[in-house]
């Protein structure tokens, strides 16, 4: 039988190599997206195989399937509902026990499954043996062990999962039992569901229900409310006989199982030496030295993002403003030609030489991070000061990353575990200044006032993100989360990986954020045209001369500013039609021009990121709130500065 | 001696005794001193289980981040970071 269709899905923990396998398997055909009405990314991809054609989709990296992530729920929906052809449940194998325990949900979940013993050298460096037949013969499945990196096993593993789907090989997979307590109780729900009609198999439907699982008895309930009640007195029972909550006790039953299984197929020696990555985390995560070399890491990357970008942005924009004089000879200079060169051209050229230079690496960078696991070490160092926001340590990620780009940090809220705390991260990560904004902060502040000042502003940019963040989560209803995180073992980024993913987060930015920046060009471009731009900055008069003291040409600088914020700084040189701005600003409008362009509003991209993330009117709301507070902050400003 | 997994000293090991999280002495005492009630939710405790920290699992302590950062524990052989509030009230048995 060949040229058949088949759907493989990828299982697993988080840090097990899931995507560098789904990677290996797919190469670049990939789709990555959301599933549908959640934020939880969804990536597919299909692989041409001995003639047939398989779709892989990598489900995201969970440790169980209860309901209490999207994640989870998403996974479990779609392995009981779309009812892939085979789950492939990616393993690692120096970590037997806890990955077991995942194992055993999916087998009570009664899906075809092969289980791929992942980073199996690792595991052998930490001194475990893993019997592979042992473990086919304890869980009824194909056990193949791989090292994903390498791409060893990977083939076996394919063509075993084909066996598999082809009914070529037959597996009778383990079926997880429990203790007599709980097992009675299983047993009699078990017969009571006979009958009632659900896409999840029946015994997984009668544990759930012992498990106090919401979205279960929300299914049979209106089925059969005597079940769910059945089960409610079958929880009170065990929860008097074990002495824990329910769930608890089928957790515990779970991993006692995971452990048992675990120990029946691993033999753990000593390992050799201390291995280097062991160093590794003990200095990185060390309570002294672990700040020096956090901060000297994430300075040195900057570094080097802006020497990199600054080079490659310069080279692109002398070719793309070389440009010009033949733009200008085939569509002339009069207002269309205006139009469409200052318009929509500068507008992608703009996207091009001054946004993609910074993000290409900037992405890369974070990436090389994330897999190598250093991110998971910044979020243990920083949980305290996060804390002081109502924020946990992993918050600290999307906030460091705006300091290069918002919109990444936007995105990278997702790591957040609930909405709240999501919305919550997004407000404080607009509020920080941004290598555009530092570029205002340094050549406007630093250069004319000095660079104590453009320090201060630093430092008063942090107190109010500070401020606006404790405030913020206290007005917020609902309760904060602690820092519950897996700092799995260090290991070398898989560069094949890591390239993809920035290939995928850039291809992201760009659907994103380009449309509105060219738009955003047009619109402001018709204004100039229209002759409209100095009636907006006359209208503006009353907020920037009167409230904050500023001559009113920098109301059309703001304006564009909301485009990319560097523009201001451009704006402005143009406006006064000099770069030297110590002759037309006074050092005091020149920090409340800063302090404004720093907080007044988070620009065009950032605000499609809001959007995308949380919907139109928290995004507004963000962006209204902040209009506000630059008012409020340069306005305070400049009457300070004048006393 | 049951005590809560955040006063133990880095390199200590105990045996987890409750996982319903109501904190022990400790908490309690601060809670009266007008400390900020940290509750254990519902999906803080699955999240904890289902990562390994069931009743009568042993857990090292590995060291904790300064400033009353979170702990590095080890659980069935792997490491993760938990915060210092969540700490308090994960009851373990140590041997002293």
């Amino acid at each position: 039988m060949s040229g058949d269709h088949f759907t493989i899905a990828l299982a697993g923990n988080a840090n097990v190599g899931k995507s560098v396998i789904f990677n290996q398997l797919t190469g670049l055909h990939q789709h990555i997206g959301n599933w549908p009405g959640k934020t939880v990314e969804k990536a597919e991809g299909t692989l041409h195989y001995k003639g047939h054609t398989i779709d892989f989709v990598d489900l995201p990296g969970i440790y169980s399937l209860s309901t209490f992530s999207m994640e989870e729920l998403v996974s479990r929906e779609y392995i009981a509902t779309e009812k892939p052809d085979l789950v492939i449940n990616v393993v690692d194998a120096s970590l037997l026990e806890r990955n077991l325990f995942f194992t055993l949900q999916l087998l009570e979940l009664e899906t075809p499954l092969l289980v791929a013993l992942n980073q199996i050298d690792m595991a052998e460096k930490k001194g475990i043996v893993i019997d592979t037949k042992k473990a086919e013969q304890i869980l009824g499945v194909p056990v193949v062990p791989t090292v994903a990196v390498s791409g060893k096993g990977i083939t076996e593993m394919l063509d075993l999962g084909i066996d598999v789907i082809q009914k070529n090989r037959k597996i009778s997979p383990l079926k997880p039992r429990y203790g007599k307590e709980l097992e009675e109780r299983t047993e009699a729900l078990i017969k009571m569901l006979d009958g009632v009609d659900l896409e999840y198999p029946a015994r997984w439907v009668a544990i759930k229900l012992l498990e106090d699982d919401k979205e279960v008895q929300n299914e049979v309930g209106p089925l059969n409310s005597k079940i769910v009640k059945t089960a409610t007195k079958f929880r009170t029972e065990l929860e008097t006989f074990h002495g824990h909550s329910c769930p608890t006790v089928v957790t515990s039953e779970r991993y006692h199982l995971a452990n048992y299984i675990a120990n029946q197929i691993q033999t753990i020696t000593e390992p050799i030496k201390t291995p280097f990555r062991e160093k590794l985390h003990t200095a990185t995560t060390h309570k002294i030295f672990g700040y020096p070399i956090l901060f000297a890491t994430v300075i040195g990357v900057f570094i080097a993002i802006f020497s990199f970008g600054d080079f490659t942005s310069a080279l692109l924009g002398d070719f793309f403003f070389g440009l010009k004089p033949a733009f200008d000879t085939v569509f002339g200079t009069d207002i269309i030609g205006q139009l469409i060169w200052g318009g929509i051209i500068e507008g992608i050229v703009g996207g091009i030489t001054v946004t993609l230079p910074y993000i290409v690496p900037f992405y890369f960078i974070l990436y090389l991070f994330e897999d190598s696991g250093y991110l998971s070490r910044i979020a243990f160092l920083m949980d305290n000061l996060m804390h002081k926001m109502g924020l946990h340590g992993k918050a600290f990620i999307p906030v460091m990353l705006s300091f290069g780009c918002n919109v990444p940090g936007c995105l990278g809220c997702r790591i957040m575990e609930t909405t709240r705390e999501r919305l919550l991260t997004a407000f404080v990560v607009t509020l920080v200044p941004c290598a555009a904004t530092s570029v205002i902060i340094l050549g406007l502040v630093g250069t004319y006032v000095g660079i104590p000042w453009a320090m201060a502003l630093y430092a008063i940019n942090l107190v109010i993100i500070f401020v606006l963040g404790r405030i913020a989560f206290k007005a917020l209803p609902g309760e904060p989360t602690e820092l519950i995180m897996e700092m799995s073992a260090y290991r070398t980024p898989h560069l094949t990986t890591v390239l993809k993913q920035t290939w995928f987060r850039l291809k992201e930015f760009i659907i994103m954020a380009f449309p509105l920046i060219i738009a955003g060009s047009f619109v402001i471009k018709l204004a100039e045209v229209a002759n409209l731009l100095d009636p907006i900055a006359n209208l503006s008069s009353p907020l920037t001369v009167a409230w904050l003291g500023l001559p009113a040409v920098t109301g059309i600088a703001l304006i564009f500013g909301v485009l990319r914020k560097e523009l201001t700084l451009i704006m402005l040189a143009s406006l006064f039609g000099t770069t030297n701005f110590a002759l037309v600003m006074t050092p005091t409008q020149m920090i409340v021009f800063t302090l404004v362009v720093m907080l007044y509003i988070p620009c065009v991209a950032t605000i499609g990121a809001l959007v995308k993330e949380f919907g139109w009117k928290k995004a507004l709301l963000i962006t209204v709130v902040e209009i506000l507070l630059a008012l409020l902050v340069g306005g305070i400003a400049f009457r300070l500065l004048t006393i | 001696m049951e005590l809560p997994l955040s006063s133990l000293k880095n390199g200590e090991t105990g045996v987890i005794t409750t996982t319903d999280f109501k904190g022990g002495a400790l908490c309690k005492a601060r809670a009266k001193k007008g400390w900020k009630k940290h509750f254990m939710t519902e999906m803080c405790i699955k999240r904890l289980t289902d990562l390994g920290l069931t009743p009568g699992t042993e857990v090292k302590v590995v060291k904790s981040a300064p400033f009353n950062g979170p702990l590095e524990i080890c659980v069935r052989g792997s490491t993760l970071a938990i915060g210092r509030g969540m700490a308090h009230r994960i009851l373990v048995d140590v041997k002293r």
